[in-house]
C-alpha cells in the first residue's frame, strides 16, 4: 500500500515531521521539555479537548518533540499515523488493549520475545483475554487457531531469539480471510530492512530503544497504524466502530477512518494508562533515527561476516541467522539482509557458553539488542528465564544458545573478542573431557 | 448517521453529535475521491457549537453505498434529495474543490433554502489532466499518490500534520485509492457552468466566502481570486497550505468558515 511520503527513506529519516521552527530557526528538532501548553482562550482549550482542532494539551497525550518522531516513523513505515510510548512493551500493551476486551482472544507466534509471551500468556489472561500460540508459518495451524472471538494475529517479523522469519504475506492472507488484522513487532528488522505494511501487516510495533535509537541511552516504543484494515467490515471491533462513551460518543472509524486505531490509542490509552514517551527520550531517539539507514548497512554487513567466520570456528557447535539457507519468503522480505542478530551454540553446552560470555572484553553481556556496540546474552538464564521448559522449546531456545546483537565496530575487533571467548569455551570442553 | 437516498444506504457525518434538523445546518461537501473525513475537525466544532452538520459521503464513496454519480449536475440533484430525506430546510453550503462545484450547481436547485456558500481551495472550473484521469482509471492507487503529491503543500510533503502523530498524506491516499476517483475527475473536468452559476449567486446577493490556499497547484490562487470576483466577495488566503486545505489547515480554515457563517446567524 501507498507510502505516507514521497521522499526517499534517507530523507524521511532526517527531515520528516519537522521543518525549522519560525521563532528561532532551530535546525535540529527542539526538545519541548514541558508538561503542558498555554491555551489562547477558553474556547481554544475546549476545542482542543473535544478534538475540534489539533494541537497539544498535556505531554502525557502529545508533545511536539514526540510528535516529530511519531510522524517520522509513520512516514518511514508507510503508515497513516503513529503513537510513541514509554517502551516497546507499552506499545504492545496499548495495541492489544485497544483492540481487545475481556472475553477476546489473540493468536500469536510461539517464537517471540519472552516478556511478550508473559504479557500474552499471563498478564492479559488476568483480564480474560486468552492467547493461543502457534507455529506462525504453518498457515493451517494459524487458520485453525482463529476463533469467533479472535481479535488479532501477532508475530515478530524476525523472532526473538529464535530468528525465525515470519512469512508476512501468507500470515496476513490467512488472518484477513477471517477478518482479523495482523499486528507485527518489527523491532529486529527496523524500517530500513523491511516495511511490514507493504507486506500485509495492519499494525506495526517497534521497540525504538533498539536499532532505531542505536545508542542505548533511551527507552521507547511506537505503534504505527497501517490504515488499510477495514475495522467496520470485519465486524469484530466495537472499540473502533461503536460510540466511545468517555469521549462524547466518538466513533473512531467514522470520524478518522484510516487513523482510527491511532486515535483510539491516543484518546484512551495515553489518557488512561499514560505510558508516554518523554520529550527528551524522543529527542535522543530522533538523533539515532537520523542515521539508522547508514548504521544498519554496517550492522548487517558485520553480522553476515560474523556468521561466516563463526561457521569456521572449531569451538562452535552451530550458528543461526535467517540468511543461512534462507527460504523464499525470507529472501523476498529481506533483500538487504535479515538483520544483525545471530545465535550460536558453543561445544560444551551451557557451561562452555557461560565461559565464552565471561571471557569477552569488547562485547557487552547485557539485556538489550540493537545497540551500536556488540551485545551478547544467554537468554535461557535471563530474558527468557521465566518461561517453562516447553515454552523454551517452542521459542526455539536451547540451553546452549547465545544471542548476539552484532554491532558496528571494526569487524576484526569483534572477531578478536569472540576468539577470546571461544578459547575459554574450548578450555571447558577440555576439562569436561578430562573429567 | 445513515439515511436512505435513492434506495442506497448513505452515510452522513454529523460531527459527533446527533443530527437535529431544526438547528442552523452546515453542509460540508468533500472533493474528488475523498470523503467526509476531510472535515473531521471542522465538523466537530460546528456540531458542538449550535449547528447541525451534514457531511455526506457521496454515493460509492467510503461509507456510502450506491452507484457513483457521473456529473456535477447529478451530484447536486442527489444532494438536494439527501437534504430532503433528512428534512433539512435552509443550509450553509461549504465545498472543497469538486464539492464546491456541487454546491454551485445545488444552489440553483435550493433557491431560498440556501443561506450562504463557502468555497475552499477551488475554482469555478477544474480542468483535469487527461493523464491523471487515465491513471485513475487504470490504477487508482497510483493516481491517488500522484494527486496528493500534487495536492498537498510543501510542509505536508515533509510530514507536517495539524493533528500530532498523524500522516495526512497516508490517510488521504488510503481513502482516495478506494473511492471512484476517476469518475469524480471526469465529472469535474466536464463541468463548465461554474462561472455562470457564481455570477448568478452574486446577482441575487447570496452571501459567499472564498478561502484560497497560497500553495494550491490544482486550483491555483489566481483561479480562486477570479472566483471571488465572480461571487463579488473578498478572497481569504491561507499561507503554507496546498490544495488539500481542509486537512492541511483545519484550524485556519475553520476560523474563516465559522467567522463567516456566524456573522450570518447572529
Amino acid at each position: 500500500m501507498s507510502k505516507s511520503s514521497y521522499l526517499g527513506a534517507d530523507t524521511i529519516a532526517l527531515h520528516s515531521g519537522y521543518q525549522p521552527e519560525s521563532d528561532h530557526g532551530s535546525r535540529a528538532v527542539p526538545i519541548y521539555q514541558t508538561t503542558s501548553y498555554v491555551f489562547d482562550s477558553v474556547d481554544e482549550a475546549s476545542a482542543l479537548f473535544n478534538v475540534e482542532q489539533g494541537g497539544h494539551i498535556y505531554s502525557r497525550i502529545t508533545n511536539p518533540t514526540v510528535a516529530v518522531l511519531e510522524q517520522r516513523l509513520a512516514a518511514l513505515e508507510g503508515g497513516a499515523g503513529a503513537v510513541c510510548t514509554a517502551s516497546g512493551m507499552s506499545a504492545l500493551f496499548v495495541s492489544f488493549f485497544s483492540l481487545c476486551s475481556a472475553g477476546d482472544h489473540i493468536v500469536s507466534a510461539a517464537q517471540i520475545y519472552g516478556s511478550t509471551v508473559t504479557l500474552l500468556k499471563h498478564s492479559l489472561k488476568r483480564f480474560n483475554i486468552d492467547c493461543t500460540f502457534v507455529d506462525i508459518n504453518d498457515q493451517q495451524a494459524l487458520a485453525a487457531a482463529i476463533q469467533d472471538n479472535t481479535k488479532l494475529v501477532f508475530c515478530e517479523s524476525i523472532g526473538n531469539p529464535g530468528l525465525a522469519v515470519s512469512n508476512l504475506p501468507a500470515i496476513a492472507e490467512t488472518a484477513h480471510a477471517q477478518g482479523i488484522p495482523l499486528v507485527v513487532d518489527a523491532t529486529f528488522a527496523t524500517p530500513y530492512l523491511n516495511n511490514p505494511i507493504e507486506h500485509g501487516a495492519d499494525v506495526v510495533v517497534h521497540s525504538v530503544t533498539k536499532w532505531i535509537g542505536g545508542h542505548g541511552v533511551a527507552i521507547g516504543g511506537v505503534v504505527i497504524d497501517g490504515g488499510n484494515f477495514d475495522w467496520l467490515k470485519s465486524g469484530r471491533f466495537p472499540t473502533l466502530t461503536q460510540p466511545y462513551e468517555p469521549f462524547h460518543g466518538m466513533n473512531f472509524w467514522e470520524e478518522f477512518g484510516p487513523a482510527a486505531l491511532a486515535m483510539r490509542i491516543r484518546c484512551e490509552s495515553m489518557r488512561d494508562i499514560g505510558a508516554a514517551m518523554t520529550p527528551h527520550n524522543a529527542f535522543l531517539l530522533l538523533q539515532g533515527l537520523e542515521t539508522l539507514n547508514l548504521r544498519m548497512q554496517q550492522h548487517v554487513s558485520n553480522a553476515q561476516a560474523m556468521v561466516t567466520w563463526l561457521q569456521t570456528q572449531d569451538a562452535v557447535a552451530w550458528v543461526n541467522h535467517p540468511d543461512i539457507n534462507a527460504d523464499a519468503h525470507t529472501k523476498a522480505l529481506f533483500p538487504k539482509g535479515a538483520g544483525s542478530m545471530l545465535t550460536f551454540g558453543v561445544k560444551g553446552g551451557r557451561d562452555a557458553g557461560a565461559a565464552f560470555i565471561n571471557a569477552l572484553q569488547l562485547s557487552s553481556n547485557l539485556a538489550n539488542v540493537g545497540d551500536s556496540r556488540t551485545l551478547v546474552l544467554h537468554p535461557g538464564s535471563t530474558t527468557h528465564s521465566r518461561l517453562s521448559e516447553n515454552d523454551l522449546i517452542a521459542a526455539g531456545i536451547g540451553a546452549d544458545l547465545i544471542r548476539v546483537s552484532v554491532g558496528i565496530e571494526t569487524l576484526k575487533d569483534i572477531q578478536a573478542d569472540f576468539s577470546l571467548g571461544l578459547r575459554a569455551a574450548a578450555k571447558i570442553v577440555a576439562q569436561q573431557a578430562e573429567a | 448517521m445513515y439515511i436512505q437516498v435513492d434506495n442506497a444506504n448513505t452515510f452522513i457525518a454529523t460531527g459527533g453529535k446527533p443530527f437535529a434538523a431544526h438547528l442552523p445546518t452546515v453542509v460540508l461537501l468533500h472533493g474528488s475521491g475523498t470523503d467526509h473525513r476531510c472535515w473531521a475537525l471542522q465538523a466537530r466544532w460546528f456540531a458542538f457549537h449550535g449547528y447541525s452538520v451534514f457531511a455526506p459521503d457521496f454515493p460509492a464513496h467510503s461509507l456510502s453505498e450506491g452507484e457513483a454519480l457521473t456529473s456535477i449536475e447529478l451530484m447536486a440533484a442527489w444532494l438536494v434529495r439527501a437534504l430532503d430525506t433528512a428534512k433539512v430546510d435552509k443550509v450553509h453550503l461549504v465545498g472543497h474543490s469538486q464539492g464546491f462545484l456541487v454546491a454551485l450547481e445545488a444552489a440553483g436547485l435550493l433557491g431560498d433554502r440556501l443561506k450562504s456558500i463557502t468555497a475552499l481551495a477551488t475554482a469555478s472550473a477544474i480542468p483535469v489532466n487527461p493523464a491523471l484521469v487515465e491513471t485513475a482509471q487504470s490504477n487508482p492507487k497510483i493516481a491517488a499518490e500522484m494527486m496528493l503529491q500534487w495536492g498537498f503543500g510543501s510542509p505536508h510533503q515533509y510530514g507536517a500534520s495539524s493533528v500530532p502523530g498523524m500522516q495526512p498524506i497516508g490517510i488521504g491516499t488510503r481513502i482516495m485509492a478506494n473511492n471512484p476517483l476517476a469518475i469524480d475527475l471526469i465529472a469535474c473536468n466536464a463541468y463548465e457552468k461554474g462561472a455562470e452559476k457564481a455570477l448568478q449567486l452574486a446577482n441575487v446577493g447570496c452571501p459567499s466566502c472564498v478561502i484560497i490556499a497560497a500553495q494550491d497547484r490544482m486550483t491555483p490562487k489566481k483561479e480562486g481570486l477570479k472566483l471571488a470576483l465572480d461571487l463579488n466577495t473578498a478572497a481569504q488566503i491561507i499561507a503554507d497550505s496546498g490544495h488539500m486545505l481542509p486537512m492541511e489547515a483545519p484550524k485556519e480554515s475553520l476560523n474563516l468558515m465559522k467567522k463567516f457563517i456566524q456573522s450570518l446567524e447572529t
